[in-house]
């Protein structure tokens, strides 16, 4: 038989393969259409929304700066209400929108250095703008410190007045001098989707980077526990187990789908195969082996501002139980999954699934005569949490304020706040 | 790409694609579909006057979305939407929509084309067109614009896939969603049980039969075939979400079979009860989890809201928003409720979605139910798992309890909206009616040739408008799963699922599932079967599982049967007996009888003759004559009772049958049991000496303990001694005749298999 017949349900990685094939819009509609279908999701939304900001910003058109941010601003926001409860793609998007940022303001600075002949020109000729024009800064001794003043009266302005980054004055700054200098948006461009790339390869090298410090984490002897390990924990435990002597326990519900295999056997395989020795525990039966337990590793889905993280249901627990017995918790967490924002009510809440993970729909009675309430995300408070394992090394709850300012401009945070309904 | 199908409604020349070979095998990796949007039914009516049924809101969201957008989240890529009724409606909503418009940049299919057929009367004339267009390159999905689901069909297309690679006949896979032996909602509202008979090893489909409780006989007949396939599953578990996969060779079966209407029904039924003929294999893919449902009827419509909104259709649920604009947010108490959406303190929503832009005023007590948008819900009112379409109004301290209530409908303040009832558009019901209960109301502004009815100002009061809508009944159209007098639909077009006040029988309604019947079937049916195929019996004949005192004969088969032949035994004017069996066997196939049906409804006839022939206004002849009379008087009655009637030299068929003119005596009125008991005796004996029945089966039917039960039934059988006596002395003597009847018989048989 021909093994021709592709699989026809549609995937990240089809979709991506056929940007070439689809306009911007078809390709943002169609990935806004797997998030809301769930068929893209999880640690998948990052790398989804880094793929198709670089889409925007090589297909759509924009002759300045601005454009280019509110193009990113709409499409993010879009994805954003598309999967609200999966904050890496806002994270993602701010990511890309301070990168925009950055290289415009390096930009300006380059150009203002090179168009100190064409602004002379300029000055002769009747300008539109001529207040506002940044004037023949070069001369000046130190155009950065203009530059970054400018800056931060833009960030200023935009916290004030959210409502239309069109209309900031920053427009009439750099308007005149993208129209006059088309190259300058050439560059811009291909610096920013390298940029992008970068990103990806941040996103792409997270896991394996959390999983060089394996060996600082976990120490000869040590029982680990698991909870329902994902990609992440995965390669850091496979990563661990190369250096060091320890033991796995991997607590999961039981048989998920009621599959035939043991939950994570591959996993399992690949431990024992390294000499590590792994023991499966179904997730009610944790509490049991928490004294025994030296540390609690799970991954998170994203960590809000405050510390606190939004994980798989049931790691809560897990981390509750560790507290109780003051055994260290372990959230691995990769920069990208930091939201610079406040857990909403829903997330709190979490996320409610189907319930036929519980109570099959073929069973009558019980479909009739129960509402089953199937959260699948759980949300962990800060105080619960020890370490926190990024790809940029091991941090406190202290130092995770210093993370966010390093990785995201304040006028973006709000981002999807600024536009109204598309 | 997405340009080219910007040809929507294209006409039938148009739409002709090359489906050349080199074309077909390019073709194959792209996933077309068909979506069948009109039903041909009105089980939905008064509220598909208006709308089409597809595009009925379910949960605020029209149903076809819910289509479309399963079939584009499994990578459908061409479409075909074939619409019947408000085909205009469909088609604009499809070209306004966003998503949808075959136009459109952001449409996840490549394209999109509706296909209009001026004369379709059932979904056969759509399927039959579409094999004439030669669109369909590959495999195709072919579903209703009423499905709901979430199943990714992957596994499925590549099991069809390589069943249709290793056999070229295997060209059609039914999905099908398990729901498990116990009573569930799913089940419940579907009236029709469809009953599976599957090759538990592959998954072929054997048998298709449909089972409803209004039915005269409460059981399937199984085709003896089917248990040469070594293990087997009768499974009536099972919820057919209308979800084929076809190659193209099932539309080519579709227009061999020129009067198939139903997909079900007689497609699927007639495709495998022939399946010596045509040689295709149907194969049926049971799924035990995802979800998936087709709101077939108003029960399923609220079965299917119910678990949309306890979130069962994941990713198809309010909060996903997949309708464009929709706003939809999870609060507490588990209500899915959009932007502004204004709920007064003291309200309580639970359980409930709210579209944007309702107001719902304090003291309100809303659950399970889902509010359209626009919607003006007044101070104090209750609404419990009902379903209130968008901008209608209601007044202060009403109560609407499991109703639906269509778009821009008024109910005043004060007013009781009891279980059931269903309000269709812009009906005003005034301050303080109370509507009636029992049965619902179904109240409509228009009549049902859509013309503006009379208001009835004692339903709905002073100031009220609309009326009770009533259904007109129109036998040429009801093109309903069945043609009989008693219409399982009726059990389809409520809301709320009721048998009472229709008249069914007491006997258990799925015999498959009750063990008992079941294994007393065994002994007698069971064997007769195999007994039956020992001796070649053709494939129509089928053993029944349960045995015939299961059922009484109430069905409009058999009234009908039994009339036709009394009548033409009664007619005088002509001594032919030709048209009746031809009307007879014309009966039977439209109502699908089963044997033991046909076989009563003769033996009623014929007794039901003789017996008038008894009475004085028919010249009150001797039971022996009144027998003789019935049976002889016109030429072709005795082959007919000889071929239809008993159906075969098998002495087990007929000791039913000598069974069956027994209890049909019995059931005679105003007959006195010794005159019964003599025309019983004369009719065996006439019978006998007409060489229809033999002495084996006579005297198995003395032998038979079905034959003493109860007073009347003893009685007649007690005045059939002295036949029994003579038969037995007889018996020695004639064993060289019998031989050579056995060898006519066996011709006979012959000529009747040509004649099915």
């Amino acid at each position: 038989m021909a093994p021709s017949q592709a699989a026809h349900v549609p995937t990240l990685d089809g979709l991506i393969k056929s940007f070439n094939n689809r306009t911007l819009e078809s390709s943002i509609e169609a990935l806004i259409f797997l998030l809301k279908r769930r068929q893209v999701k999880g640690d998948e939304c990052a790398k989804a929304t880094a793929h198709i900001l670089r889409q925007v910003v090589a297909k759509s058109k924009w002759t300045d700066v601005d454009q280019l941010l509110s193009r990113i601003q709409s499409a993010g926001s879009r994805l954003v209400r598309a999967a609200p409860l999966e904050p890496v793609i806002g994270n993602v998007v701010r990511r890309v929108l301070g990168l925009i940022r950055d290289e415009a303001s390096e930009d300006r600075n380059a150009d203002d250095l090179a168009s100190e002949a064409a602004s002379d020109i300029q000055s002769l000729t009747p300008s539109t703008h001529p207040p506002q024009r940044p004037g023949p800064a070069p001369i000046r001794p130190s155009p950065s410190v203009i530059s970054t003043g400018l800056q931060v009266s833009k960030s200023m302005f935009n916290l004030l007045s959210v409502a239309d980054p069109g209309d900031s004055p920053m427009t009439g700054a750099s308007t005149p001098m993208s129209q006059a200098q088309p190259a300058s948006v050439h560059a811009l461009r291909s610096e920013v989707m390298d940029g992008i790339e970068e990103i990806l390869d941040e996103i792409n090298q997270a896991d394996d980077q959390i999983a060089g410090f394996a060996d600082i984490q976990i120490h000869p002897g040590d029982y680990v526990l698991a909870y329902q390990p994902s990609r992440t924990v995965e390669r850091f435990l496979v990563k661990a187990a190369s250096k060091r002597r320890f033991t796995v326990i991997i607590a999961s519900l039981l048989n998920p789908d009621g599959a035939a295999e043991a939950p994570y056997a591959t996993l399992r395989k690949k431990l024992n195969a390294a000499g590590v020795d792994t023991i499966n525990l179904a997730s009610n039966g944790l509490m049991a082996y928490i004294p025994r337990v030296n540390k609690v590793i799970f991954s998170a889905k994203a960590v809000y501002q405050n510390g606190g993280l939004l994980v798989d249901s049931g790691s809560c627990i897990a981390a509750q139980a560790a507290h109780e017995y003051l055994k260290p918790v372990i959230a691995l967490c990769p920069v990208y999954k930091f939201c610079p924002e406040d857990p909403s009510d829903e997330v709190s809440r979490g996320e409610l699934g189907n319930p036929s993970s519980y109570v099959s729909y073929a069973n009558g009675p019980a479909v009739e005569a129960l509402d089953v309430e199937n959260t699948v995300t759980d949300y962990i408070p800060p105080e619960l949490i020890d370490v926190y394992l990024t790809n940029l090394g091991p941090q406190t709850r202290h130092h995770l304020a210093s993370i966010l300012a390093d990785h995201y401009k304040t006028e973006d945070i709000g981002f999807s706040l600024q536009l109204g309904e598309p | 790409m997405s340009k080219q199908g910007g040809k929507g409604g294209a006409a039938p020349g148009k739409a002709k694609k090359p489906a050349k070979a080199g074309a077909d095998e390019k073709r194959e990796d792209v996933l077309q579909a068909v979506i069948l949007a009109d039903s041909f039914q009105d089980r939905f009516k008064p509220f598909t006057l208006e709308t089409p049924r597809c595009l009925l809101p379910l949960v605020n969201v029209p149903v076809i979305e819910y289509t479309l957008e399963f079939l584009a989240s499994n990578g459908v890529q061409e479409v075909f939407i074939y619409c019947g009724a408000h085909s205009q409606d469909i088609e604009y909503y499809i070209h306004e929509s966003r998503r949808w418009s075959p136009g459109s940049a952001t449409s996840p299919f490549s394209s999109l084309e509706f296909i209009r057929v001026s004369d379709a009367n059932s979904i056969g004339d759509f399927l039959r067109d579409l094999d004439k267009r030669g669109i369909i390159g590959g495999d195709f999905i072919l579903v209703h614009g009423d499905v709901v689901a979430n199943i990714q069909l992957d596994a499925a297309l590549a099991k069809h896939r390589a069943r249709r690679e290793a056999n070229r006949d295997a060209c059609m896979t039914v999905v099908l969603r398990s729901v498990g032996e116990q009573p569930h909602r799913a089940a419940k509202a579907r009236g029709i049980t469809p009953v599976f008979v599957v090759d538990s090893k592959t998954g072929r489909c054997l048998q298709y039969e449909e089972m409803h409780p209004l039915q005269s006989e409460h059981y399937v007949n199984l085709d003896p075939a089917v248990f040469s396939h070594g293990e087997i599953e009768i499974r009536t578990d099972l919820v057919d979400c209308g979800i084929d996969i076809c190659t193209p060779d099932v539309l080519a079966l579709w227009s061999e079979s020129f009067d198939y209407e139903l997909p079900r029904k007689n497609f699927l039924h007639g495709v495998l009860k022939d399946w010596e003929l045509n040689g295709k294999m149907l194969y049926t893919e049971i799924l035990d989890d995802g979800y998936a449902a087709r709101a077939t009827n108003l029960q399923m419509y609220d079965c299917i809201s119910q678990d949309v909104l306890e979130r069962w259709t994941l990713p198809f649920v309010p909060d996903s928003n997949l309708l464009h604009g929709q706003t939809y947010k999870r609060v507490k108490g588990g209500s899915y409720v959009e932007d502004h959406v204004v709920v007064e303190r003291g309200a309580k929503v639970t359980q409930s979605a709210v579209g944007r832009g309702a107001t719902i005023g304090s003291g309100t007590i809303i659950q399970g139910s889902v509010i359209g948008r626009r919607t003006k819900i007044g101070k104090n009112v209750r609404i419990e798992n009902s379903y209130i379409w968008d901008d209608a109004v209601i007044g202060d301290g009403a109560s609407v309890v499991h109703s639906v209530l269509a778009g821009s409908v008024v109910i005043g303040a004060e007013c009781r909206v009891p279980e059931g009832s269903l309000i269709s558009y812009k009906v005003h019901v005034d301050n303080g009616v109370q509507l009636p209960s029992d049965p619902p109301a179904r109240i409509s502004i228009l009549t049902d040739d859509k013309q503006l009815a009379e208001t009835d100002s004692s339903l709905v009061g002073k100031s009220g408008k609309g009326a009770i809508y009533q259904v007109a009944v129109d036998e040429d159209e009801s093109d309903d799963e069945d043609g009989a007098g008693r219409d399982p639909a009726v059990l389809q077009s409520s809301l709320i699922y009721s048998l009472q006040g229709l008249n069914i029988s007491t006997s258990s309604i799925s015999t498959l599932a009750s063990e008992d019947e079941y294994d007393s079937a065994d002994d007698t049916s069971l064997a007769g079967s195999l007994q039956a195929g020992d001796f070649g019996a053709t494939r129509d004949r089928l053993s029944s599982f349960a045995s015939d005192d299961a059922a009484k004969p109430d069905g409009g088969f058999h009234n009908d049967a039994v009339h036709g032949l009394v009548d033409a035994l009664r007619a005088d004017d002509s001594d032919d007996f030709d048209g009746a069996k031809l009307e007879f066997m014309g009966l039977r196939l439209a109502n699908n009888a089963s044997d033991s049906a046909m076989r009563r409804a003769i033996a009623v006839a014929f007794v039901r003759r003789a017996a008038q022939l008894l009475t004085p206004e028919h010249g009150s002849l001797e039971p022996t004559k009144a027998a003789g009379e019935a049976l002889t008087s016109k030429r072709g009655a005795v082959k007919f009772v000889k071929e239809v009637g008993v159906g075969g030299e098998d002495v087990a068929e007929q000791a039913e049958f000598a069974l069956a003119l027994q209890k049909a005596l019995v059931g005679v009125a105003g007959l006195e049991t010794g005159r019964a008991g003599a025309l019983l005796a004369a009719l065996l004996q006439q019978l006998y000496s007409l060489d229809v029945l033999e002495e084996e089966g006579i005297l198995a039917w003395w032998a038979d303990k079905r034959a003493c039960e109860g007073l009347a039934m003893g009685a007649l059988r007690d005045k059939c001694r002295v036949l029994v006596e003579w038969l037995e002395n007889a018996d020695e003597e004639d064993s060289s005749e019998e031989e050579e009847e056995e060898e006519e018989d066996e011709d006979e048989d012959e000529d009747e298999d040509e004649s099915d």
